[in-house]
């Protein structure tokens, strides 16, 4: 054969596989609002950066027809010139389906993004296991939940679901960092069929699995948007906060917002009257670098708030209450959601930043019942393990465990600041008093206005900030407006911090 | 004394068994109904997962709007049949020393109030029908 003819044979061959499932099927991709396999990688990486590996490997079943590329597109490229490693399922394929060689090509990118330590993305978009391929394609799908677990913590690990990811598919983005869908993403772990014919609920795909069902029910899902274009642009958004794996630190941006900056909102966003809300977004915003700050997770469990913001240019994660839902009390579902993201900050080494105005845990049988401790538990547990930069700023209420839960002092906060605003104490003056004083109001020639003197001396005594400042559980009682400042000098004096823990296997979270 | 045939595994044993006491004895001795083996039990339906917090539940009938925390209605800021925007305070529940605005979380008109002002409320209560 002649040099040519070998050429010609490549780029033959080439053509086939870069056509994916044929015209028909792409056609059909794109009247469904999709957009295909290649596509989307080009959409969400650098211009021209993708290199595909693995382009000519085939499936090994004699079962089955050609399937160009094996229903995957795998290789790296750079998003904000930063090396990323990613897949993406091609539906056009024998419906993106998961075989033995398919799962190979993913588990060998995951290998690569992990030796180098690069992030990893898998855009979902299969109907499922290669079922032709038997136990071949559940194979696949347990190496790939191996190498998630293995890489959980080393690099990061976005899931994007741009299509259908039923049944085991689901346990791969369950375990990443990030999960993304658009309007035309689903998870389940079992269909609307099986489930009408198991429990004879009707059910359709989008309530059982869509991406509100996630993002604001089951808390699965961090992100989502109706447009997979806008679903690349958050991911780009979201690795420009995040390091490329645990051993570097997060990109530092050029800031060109002073640290001295005081914003006049902050002077009287927490109103008087302790039983008035406030939205706490607005504080988050005023602190951060341009006042950008990305929430995650922002339609699920919203009485506690977790985000992304920079601090002279530093990536600070940023856990928070939110007096306007559910006067932010504490409960299952917030602290699950504040937990996971502290351990993820940890893993990766970005700083923390708490802010507390919380009334205590939420109170109820339900909770109770459904396990508030275990839960709770988490989030103490995640901030007593890191080791990363912790700071904390009291706006109003920090009372009982769910203050201590709320990276205090006790559990190993490093900077902590009190507003004037502040009431750290056991529990509100109201419970306290009915406690203490108990005795003497029932005696009392008149209960009611000696009930109101005890709670008025209480919080007196009690609710404010300077009892936890006298015993240094409160390193620094500032005005609101100079917070910032507080919180960039108290970073960049933390950067060098080194805090050491026992050598164990790894300590055992109550899950 | 009674003879039963018992069958372990596929295996018959031949028991005899002797009754000792009066009739409670008897009783608490007679073989039970047999259990049904536990592949044919019936797979329990799972219960419906609780509404979340504040979550709208969309039925034929209109969006209910439930309480996300038990406490006392304050104030009602709206009527019956007013329309509505979505982030329309509704009504104010005081609950864990918070006055907590319960907001609209749709365009809307009012089509019921199920609650009056000073009236206490369990979470998962229906306050109002939009």
């Amino acid at each position: 054969m002649s040099r040519e003819a070998k050429l010609a044979t490549l780029a033959e061959k080439r053509a086939k596989i870069l056509a994916g499932g044929g015209e028909k099927r792409v056609a059909k991709q794109h009247e469904s609002g999709k957009l295909t396999a290649r596509e989307r990688i080009n959409a969400l990486l650098d211009e021209g950066s993708f290199i595909e590996i693995d382009q000519f490997v085939t499936h090994r079943s004699p079962d089955l027809g050609e399937l160009p590329g094996e229903g995957v597109v795998t290789g790296y490229g750079t998003i904000d010139g930063r090396l990323i490693y990613l897949s993406s399922q091609d539906f056009t394929v024998s419906g993106g389906s998961l075989g033995e060689m398919h799962a190979d090509k993913m588990a060998k990118v995951m290998d690569l993004a992990l030796a180098v330590g690069a992030p990893f993305i898998a855009i979902n978009d299969s109907g499922g296991a290669r079922i032709q391929e038997g136990i071949g394609s559940l194979d696949g799908f347990g190496q790939i939940f191996k190498r998630n677990t293995i890489a959980s913590g080393v690099i990061p690990q976005i899931s994007v679901i741009l299509g259908p990811c039923a049944g085991g598919a689901v346990y791969s983005p369950a375990i990443t960092d990030f999960i993304f869908m658009s309007k035309q993403g689903n998870m389940y772990i079992t269909g609307p069929a099986v489930i009408k014919s198991v429990t004879g609920e009707e059910v359709s795909m989008e309530v059982l699995g869509g991406p509100h069902t996630h993002t604001a029910i089951s808390g699965n899902a961090h992100f989502a948007a109706p447009t997979e274009d806008e679903v690349f642009n958050q991911i780009r958004r979201l690795l420009s906060f995040l390091p490329s794996n645990n051993l570097e630190g997060a990109p530092i941006c050029e800031c060109n917002d002073p640290a001295e900056r005081m914003e006049d909102i902050l002077l009287d966003i927490v109103p008087d009257d302790p039983n008035r809300p406030y939205d706490m977004k607005d504080i988050i915003v005023a602190l951060a670098d341009n006042k950008d700050f990305m929430e995650v997770q922002e339609n699920f469990a919203k009485n506690m708030i977790i985000g992304f913001i920079r601090l002279n240019g530093m990536t600070v994660g940023v856990i928070a209450n939110q007096p306007q839902v559910m006067a932010g009390c504490m409960d299952i579902n917030g602290s699950d959601k504040a937990a996971r993201f502290v351990r993820m900050c940890d893993a990766f080494g970005i700083p923390l930043l708490t802010l507390c105005d919380t009334p205590g845990f939420l109170p109820g049988v339900a909770q109770e019942h459904n396990g508030i401790q275990r839960h709770g538990a988490k989030l103490l547990y995640a901030f007593s393990e890191a080791t990363v930069p912790k700071m904390t700023v009291i706006t109003r209420k920090g009372y009982g465990g769910a203050y201590i839960a709320m990276c205090s002092k006790s559990i190993g906060c490093d900077t902590a600041i009190a507003w004037p605003s502040a009431q750290i104490a056991v529990m509100g003056a109201a419970g306290a008093v009915n406690i203490l004083d108990h005795k003497a109001i029932k005696e009392a020639a008149d209960p009611a206005a000696l009930r109101t003197q005890k709670i008025a001396e209480y919080e007196d005594k009690f609710a404010n900030p300077y009892c936890a400042a006298a015993l240094g559980y409160v390193d620094i009682i500032t005005e609101p407006e100079k917070t910032r400042y507080y919180l960039i000098r108290s970073l960049e004096t933390l950067l060098t911090k080194k805090e050491t823990r026992p050598g164990k296997k790894h300590g055992n979270i109550p899950l | 004394m009674k003879k039963y045939n018992v069958v372990v595994n596929g295996e018959t044993f031949t028991v005899e068994v002797e009754e000792v006491g009066g009739a409670a004895t008897s009783v608490a001795s007679a073989p039970k109904a047999a259990p049904a083996p536990a592949a044919a039990a019936p797979a329990p339906a799972p219960k419906a997962a609780p509404a979340p917090a504040a979550a709208p539940a969309v039925t034929a009938d209109g969006c209910k709007i439930e309480s996300p925390l038990p406490g006392t209605i304050l104030k009602i800021n709206v009527t019956m049949g007013q329309a509505i925007k979505a982030g329309d305070v509704l009504l104010i529940l005081e609950a864990m020393k918070m006055e907590n605005e319960i907001v609209a979380p749709q365009d809307g008109s009012v089509k019921a109030i199920s609650v009056a002002a000073g009236k206490t409320v369990q979470a998962g209560d229906v306050l109002l029908v939009i």
